[in-house]
């Protein structure tokens, strides 16, 4: 039994450096995809918030066929898809936008949910104090709205987190796709995918008590 | 064009066993998960725990990880699991883990007033679960239950790699093959989106149903 711990140990520490490695890669493709998603998401949640029909029509269509189609189709297309068409994509840029598509798509309606959760009368108070349209949704709605947006989008980004892995079809070198070779090369699958396993949870409670200590100190300066 | 009918065609049979593992892993993690809920909130301690520890392992995970662990993971310990059978057994406990979150939700989203109520009309436990925590709990827990069968779906895409026949597999043998990535993955995605466009309607109209009848 200890014979056997052991041996796993020096397994896993032979293989620690080449998965750490990948795991810069994984937060590369995590970070990359979930600033699309940010951005890409606060315009579609801008259209939706619109006076404009056509704009609100856009989002809404958007966001309900993406939301269909599965994280790896969006990938195949954009690796292999755009392609065809002369846009060659890198395997980590063909992530970065098959995430980045996706999440903005879930995003947009955090987002959507958060600033119209903010109740109509706070509107009307930064129109009576003289606020502008744009001082009024940046100084008064916007930082209430951030306390109802964070907690789901944290949730969101555990998701990209997972969802990166999915490169592993394409072969970029990420985590998963480094324990998936050296469980190939060790013949001892199991323990390599528990290591990857091991660094995904740790990167995610990371992640998670970063985000779980900013959002308190949102909530302790809002008093 | 003649190749892409061709490959729609495969796509479409692959369509079969996308539905097929949806639809056995669905109702296998349904009832799985009710199970588990009614453990996790009213079962000993020890079985907390562990149920607390599964579903937090399976939600904390990339699913294809647990996958490749199902499938070539288990082999370290001589065990071969057949592929068909690797995925349906990967989507049943990835789903109950999902489950579980969705009707442990569902039952404590029901007040504490409800629960008094039925102890103070008599009701035994039992009764008062089927009467009527169970049916309001059921209401609120339709659309999470649609985005379930949602995100079931979207996983099987990930059984293609451990050579199920689904439609990603036809779908990545007809590019392989008449080198036309853009239109058939962009065929694969209207076939998703007609099929999860159609569980989300259906899922709507039982909402519907429901709020009327409540």
């Amino acid at each position: 039994m200890t014979v056997q711990l052991a041996s796993i140990l020096g397994l896993w520490g032979s293989y620690l450096p080449s998965f750490m490695r990948g795991l810069v890669i994984t937060m590369e493709i995590t970070g990359l995809g979930l600033a699309v998603a940010v951005v890409l998401g606060a315009i579609l949640a801008g259209f939706k918030l619109s006076k404009f029909k056509a704009l609100r029509v856009i989002a809404t269509v958007y966001v309900d066929i993406i939301r269909s189609i599965p994280v790896l189709v969006l990938l195949f297309l954009a690796y292999y898809g755009l392609g065809q068409l002369g846009l060659t994509l890198s395997g980590i840029a063909s992530a970065t936008a098959a995430l980045g598509a996706f999440y903005a798509a879930l995003l947009c309606e955090i987002f959507r949910g958060g600033v119209q959760g903010v109740e109509r009368g706070q509107r009307e108070a930064a129109d009576a104090l003289g606020l502008g349209r744009v001082s009024g949704f940046v100084r008064v709605i916007l930082p209430q709205a951030v306390l109802r947006i964070l907690p789901p989008s944290t949730n969101q980004l555990s998701n990209i987190i997972k969802d990166s892995s999915l490169v592993v079809t394409i072969g970029v070198a990420d985590l998963m796709a480094r324990s998936y070779e050296a469980s190939a090369t060790t013949f001892e699958p199991m323990d390599m995918f528990v290591l990857a396993g091991l660094i995904y949870m740790a990167l995610y409670l990371v992640i998670a008590r970063a985000i779980g200590r900013w959002e308190l100190n949102v909530q302790r300066r809002r008093g | 064009m003649s190749a892409i009918t061709l490959y729609t065609g495969a796509m479409l049979q692959g369509a079969v066993i996308t539905l097929e593992l949806t639809a056995g892993a669905t109702v296998v993690s349904l009832i799985a998960g009710a199970a588990g809920a009614v453990g996790r909130l009213y079962g000993p301690r020890t079985l907390k725990a562990f149920i607390f520890g599964y579903v937090e392992t399976i939600r904390g995970l990339p699913a294809i990880l647990q996958l490749f662990i199902l499938y070539f993971g288990l082999t370290q310990f001589g065990i071969d699991v057949p592929a068909y059978w690797a995925a349906f057994i990967w989507l049943c406990l990835y789903g109950t883990g999902y489950a579980i979150e969705i009707f442990r939700a569902g039952l404590q989203g029901i007040p504490e007033g409800q629960h008094e109520a039925t102890a103070a009309l008599g009701l035994t436990r039992f009764e008062a679960m089927r009467r009527v925590i169970i049916p309001q709990a059921w209401v609120a827990m339709l659309p999470a239950l649609t985005n379930f069968v949602v995100l079931e779906l979207k996983n099987t895409t990930l059984v293609y790699f451990i050579g199920v026949q689904d439609i990603m597999f036809h779908a990545r043998l007809g590019v392989s093959n008449s080198g036309q990535p853009l239109a058939i993955y962009g065929i694969a995605a209207l076939i998703y989106i007609v099929l999860n466009g159609t569980i989300s309607r259906v899922g709507g109209i039982l909402e519907k149903r429901a709020a009327i009848a409540s």
